[in-house]
C-alpha cells in the first residue's frame, strides 16, 4: 500500500469532477482507500455559492467578462475559456475553445445538469448506420448502471417512450416540474409539425434525498447550489467519500507526469504544488485518471518513457485522437402574441422544463437526410431576472421605448441545437512543442475542422428551428444565417470527449470497456476520454455512469486481492 | 485622477473646419468616411450640420479587474471611475431622456443609472473599453453637434433642442445616414446600457414585473390560471392544437 503524508491508500485518482468524484465515492464506500489529487483549490458550495444575489449586486450587473466568462456569479473558479498562466494553442485554421476550472469538483459545479441517456443505437453507431465505431458495451449492459446512477445523484424527468429517450426503471426518476407557458406553446407548435417536446431530464432534486434538500425553484444552477439540489460532486459524492474516512484530498496539486516502473506498471505521479511551485512525487498501486478528456490525454502524452516514447498507454497512437464536442448552434426569435402576457414566477429549476429530442431516425434509416446522427433542441424562454441585455432589441428612446421593453419581457425564445458530430481524423489534440504553461508543463495544441456532416446537420436544425418558432407565431432573428455562420466553435459546448477511447481492439483504442488501459494494467481512465462516439445527449450522465460501473469492478478486484 | 479629455472652448470652430476640409476623420485611429457636404451650421431645429466625429483616442485602462476568483458573496469593484463631472452630468441628462419617470416606474437617475454607466465604461475589460471609446466620443459628438446647431453644450439645451438632436440618432435606420452612423451607433449602445442598468435595479425589477428569485417550498406551482387561460387563447388564435398540461408518463 502506498502512503502520502501519513495516509495509506490503494488508489490514486487525478481529478474531482464527474468521473473522479464518482470513482472516489464508489471505491471508498467499498472500503478502498483513496488519495484524490485536484489541480484547483478547495471549494465549498455550502458557503461560497451566491444564492439569491441579483445582478445589481455584482460588478457590471453580473455581465460576462474575460475573467468570468459566464458572468460574475458563475461558479467557475480560476478558469473559463482561459486559465491564467495555462494556455493552449490552436493549429492554423483550427478554432477550438477549452473550458477548464481550477476547483474541487471541477466543472460539475456549474454544468447544465441535463442528463439524457444514450440509446441502444447510440452505443452501436457503426452497426446502426455504417459510420464510425461501435462501443465495446451495449445499452442492455449499461442500463442498470444508468438506473443506479440516476437514483444516486437524483434525476427529475420522465419516460415519454420515444426512440431517442430510453426509459429508466420504475421508481428511479423524480417528478419533472410543470412546464411554463412558453414551453406549452412550443409543445403545441411541435405537435402541429409532427414532433415532440417532452420533459428534460435534469440532475435536480424535485424531492428531498438523503441530506440534500429539494430544489426551491430559484437562483440559477450555474452558480452552484448551496443546498445540494442541483448535482455537483462537492455536495454529494465527495463529502460522502470523506465521511467514510477512506479518502484524502490534496488540492492545488497539478499532476504533470505519471511514472512507469521497470515491470511496466504505473508506480505513481508527480504533481506541482501550485502554492509553492514545488514538484511532489507520490507513489500509487493503482492510478485513475479523470482530469477531463483533454487534460488526461495531455498528461499521458507528457508521460514519456523508454517503453512509451509517444506517451504513456499510447502504443495505439490514439491518445489525443478522436476528439469530439457536441455541435452547437442557436435559433432565436420573439413571439408577438405573448406581448404583455400575464406575469407569474417562471424560475422553475432555472433550466428548460421541456426539450425537443431528436425525432427523425426513421428519415435517416430511409436515407432521406444528408447527415448521420441526430440533435436535440434545448429551450430558453421565460421571465428571467433582467440583465444588461434586456434592451438589445428596442429602438428610439423615452416612454415609448421603456414601454416596449416592458411589453416584450418574456416574449423571446431561444432554441439551442446540440448535435452529434462524427469522429474525424481532422479533430484531435497533441502536445505543442513550443509552449509550456506556468508550471513548466507542455500545453495542448488543438486541431479542428468541421465536415459537411456537421454543416448539413446544423442547416437542418436552423430550418426546423425557424419552422418551430414560426409555428408559434414568432418572428425569427437572423433568418438568413447560414450553417457556417451559426455553428459554434469546437469545444464551445464543453462536451469534449473521445481522446482516450475504449474499444475491443488494443491497436485502435486506448482502454478496454472498463477504462483499464490496454498497455498498463494498473492505469485506468474514468473521464469522457473513454467515449467512442459523442451522441448528442449531454455527456456527463454517461461519464458518471461508466465511472460508477468501472470503479465498482476495480473495487471488487482490489478487495478480492486483499482477501487473498 | 487626471482627466483624459479636456473640453475646449474653440471646439465649435475646429469642428466646422474639420468637417469642411476633410473627407475622413479618425475614429480610434481608424479612418472613417464622412459626408463632405459644406457644413452650414444652422440654429433652425432639424437642419443638422454635416458629418463630424471627435475621434478621441483614450489611453487604455490597464488596472486590475476583479480577478478569476473573486469573493462572489461579497463583491467589490477594484477599478477607479473615470467619467469627469461634465460627462457624468451629460450621462444623467441623457439617461432620463432615454428612460424618464412615468406612471409605472422612476427615472434612470432616480435609481442611480449614471453611476452604473461610469462603473461600466471604467472597467478594464475589452468589451467595456470598446464601450468607453464609443460613449466618450458620443458624448463629445453631442456637445459638438449642440455647438454647431445651437452654440451651447448639450446639457444647456432646451428640451426641444435636445430632442431635435436625439431624433436624428435614436433609431437604427439612421445607421444608414452617413453623417449619423457613428452617433446613432453610440446612442444604441448608450440606450442598451441605460435600460439594462435601469431594469436590473431593484426598482426596475419591480417595474418590469419579474417576480422570481424567491424560494418556494414543495412542487413548482407552474403557470397561474390566468396565464394558462391566456396561453390557451394564444394557441387557439394561432390555429395550433389545444394546450394540454403535461401528463407524467412514468
Amino acid at each position: 500500500m502506498a502512503s502520502f503524508d501519513g495516509f495509506e491508500y490503494e488508489v490514486l485518482i487525478v481529478g474531482s469532477g464527474a468521473g473522479g468524484g464518482m470513482a472516489a465515492h464508489v471505491l471508498t464506500e467499498a472500503g478502498v482507500r483513496v488519495l484524490l489529487l485536484e489541480a484547483g483549490r478547495d471549494y465549498d458550495p455550502g458557503t461560497e455559492t451566491p444564492m439569491f444575489q441579483q445582478n445589481h449586486e455584482a460588478p457590471l450587473r453580473g455581465s460576462s467578462t474575460s475573467e468570468k466568462n459566464f458572468g460574475y456569479f458563475d461558479a467557475t473558479v480560476d478558469g473559463g475559456w482561459q486559465v491564467p498562466g495555462e494556455p493552449y494553442s490552436e493549429a492554423p485554421d483550427s478554432r477550438f475553445m477549452w473550458w477548464r476550472a481550477r476547483m474541487l469538483g471541477g466543472r460539475t459545479n456549474h454544468w447544465g445538469r441535463l442528463v439524457p441517456r444514450f440509446t441502444a443505437a447510440d452505443f452501436k453507431p457503426y452497426s446502426t448506420d455504417g459510420v464510425g465505431t461501435d462501443w465495446p458495451v451495449d445499452y442492455e449492459e449499461i442500463a442498470p448502471w444508468y438506473d443506479k446512477c440516476e437514483a444516486l445523484i437524483g434525476v427529475c424527468g420522465d419516460n415519454p417512450g420515444l426512440d431517442d429517450t430510453p426509459s429508466s426503471s420504475e421508481g428511479v426518476l423524480l417528478p419533472p416540474p410543470k412546464p411554463r407557458v412558453m414551453e406549452l406553446l412550443l409543445k403545441s407548435a411541435c405537435e402541429s409539425l409532427g414532433i415532440s417536446a417532452v420533459p428534460m431530464r435534469r440532475a435536480i432534486l424535485t424531492k428531498p434525498k438523503d441530506a440534500r434538500q429539494a430544489c426551491f425553484w430559484a437562483t440559477p444552477c450555474g452558480r452552484g447550489c448551496a443546498i445540494g439540489a442541483a448535482f455537483q460532486t462537492t455536495t454529494s459524492v465527495i463529502p460522502w467519500a470523506r465521511q467514510t474516512g477512506n479518502l484524502k484530498i490534496v488540492t492545488n496539486a497539478m499532476v504533470k507526469e505519471v511514472h512507469l516502473d521497470d515491470y511496466g506498471k504505473v508506480s505513481g505521479v508527480t504533481f506541482v504544488n501550485r502554492l509553492n511551485r514545488e514538484d511532489v512525487r507520490v507513489d500509487a498501486d493503482h492510478v485513475i485518471l479523470a482530469a477531463s478528456a483533454c487534460e488526461t490525454a495531455r498528461l499521458l502524452l507528457n508521460s514519456k518513457s523508454e517503453a512509451f516514447p509517444n506517451g504513456l498507454a499510447n502504443s495505439s497512437g490514439q491518445v489525443g485522437r478522436n476528439l469530439t464536442d457536441s455541435l452547437g448552434a442557436g435559433v432565436s426569435g420573439y413571439i408577438p402574441a405573448l406581448r404583455d402576457r400575464p406575469k407569474y414566477n417562471e424560475d422553475g429549476h432555472t433550466g428548460n422544463h421541456l426539450y425537443i429530442p431528436w425525432w427523425d431516425r426513421e428519415g435517416q434509416k430511409n436515407n432521406e437526410l444528408n447527415f448521420s446522427r441526430g440533435y436535440h433542441f434545448e429551450v430558453g424562454a421565460r421571465f428571467s431576472s433582467p440583465g444588461m441585455g434586456i434592451a438589445g432589441a428596442v429602438d428610439g428612446y423615452g416612454k415609448q421605448a421603456k414601454n416596449d421593453i416592458r411589453s416584450n419581457f418574456g416574449t423571446n425564445i431561444g432554441l439551442s441545437l446540440r448535435g452529434e458530430m462524427l469522429v474525424s481524423d481532422d479533430c484531435y489534440c497533441e502536445i505543442d512543442k513550443e509552449t509550456v504553461d506556468q508550471w513548466g508543463i507542455p500545453v495542448l495544441k488543438f486541431h479542428w475542422k468541421w465536415s459537411d456532416q456537421e454543416l448539413n446537420q446544423v442547416a437542418h436544425g436552423l430550418k426546423w428551428g425557424r419552422k418551430i418558432i414560426e409555428a408559434m407565431g414568432g418572428v425569427v432573428n437572423n433568418p438568413d444565417r447560414t450553417a457556417e455562420e451559426a455553428i459554434e466553435a469546437g469545444g464551445q459546448i464543453i462536451h469534449e470527449v473521445g481522446t482516450t477511447r475504449m474499444g475491443h481492439d488494443p491497436s485502435t483504442s486506448v482502454c478496454d470497456q472498463w477504462g483499464q488501459t490496454w498497455d498498463v494494467e494498473n492505469l485506468f481512465i474514468m473521464d469522457g476520454g473513454v467515449f467512442v462516439s459523442n451522441p448528442h445527449k449531454n455527456c456527463t450522465i454517461t461519464i458518471l455512469t461508466l465511472a460508477m460501473r468501472n470503479a465498482t469492478r476495480l473495487a471488487e478486484q482490489i478487495n478480492l486481492s486483499m482477501e487473498r | 485622477m487626471s482627466k483624459f479629455y479636456q473640453a475646449r472652448m474653440s471646439r465649435r470652430e475646429s469642428i466646422k473646419r474639420l468637417s469642411a476640409m476633410t473627407a475622413v476623420v479618425m475614429v480610434g485611429g481608424v479612418p472613417v468616411a464622412c459626408d463632405t457636404a459644406e457644413p452650414e451650421a444652422s440654429k433652425a431645429i432639424g437642419t443638422p450640420p454635416a458629418g463630424h466625429w471627435p475621434g478621441i483616442e483614450l489611453k487604455p485602462i490597464t488596472g486590475p479587474g476583479y480577478g478569476t476568483d473573486p469573493i462572489v458573496s461579497a463583491p467589490t469593484i477594484p477599478w477607479p471611475l473615470t467619467l469627469n463631472e461634465a460627462q457624468k452630468d451629460q450621462v444623467a441628462v441623457l439617461s432620463d431622456l432615454i428612460c424618464p419617470a412615468d406612471e409605472r416606474g422612476p427615472s434612470a437617475t432616480a435609481v442611480g443609472v449614471p453611476d452604473v454607466i461610469d462603473e461600466w465604461v471604467s472597467a478594464p475589460y475589452s468589451g467595456q473599453q470598446r464601450d468607453r471609446e464609443q460613449i466618450v466620443n458620443g458624448l463629445q459628438w453631442l456637445n459638438d453637434e449642440a455647438q454647431l446647431r445651437f452654440e451651447s453644450d448639450f446639457v444647456a439645451l432646451t428640451e426641444e433642442q435636445r430632442t431635435a438632436i436625439l431624433d436624428d440618432i435614436a433609431y437604427r435606420s439612421q445607421y444608414e445616414i452617413g453623417q449619423f452612423e457613428l452617433p446613432a451607433r453610440f446612442f444604441s449602445r448608450l440606450r442598451r446600457l441605460v435600460f439594462g442598468a435601469y431594469f436590473s435595479s431593484p426598482e426596475g425589477i419591480r417595474d418590469i414585473g419579474y417576480i422570481g428569485n424567491v424560494p418556494i417550498a414543495g412542487d413548482y406551482p407552474g403557470p397561474t390560471d390566468e396565464a394558462m387561460e391566456h396561453i390557451r387563447q394564444v394557441a387557439s388564435n394561432l390555429g395550433l392544437p389545444p394546450i394540454t398540461e403535461y401528463v407524467n408518463q412514468q
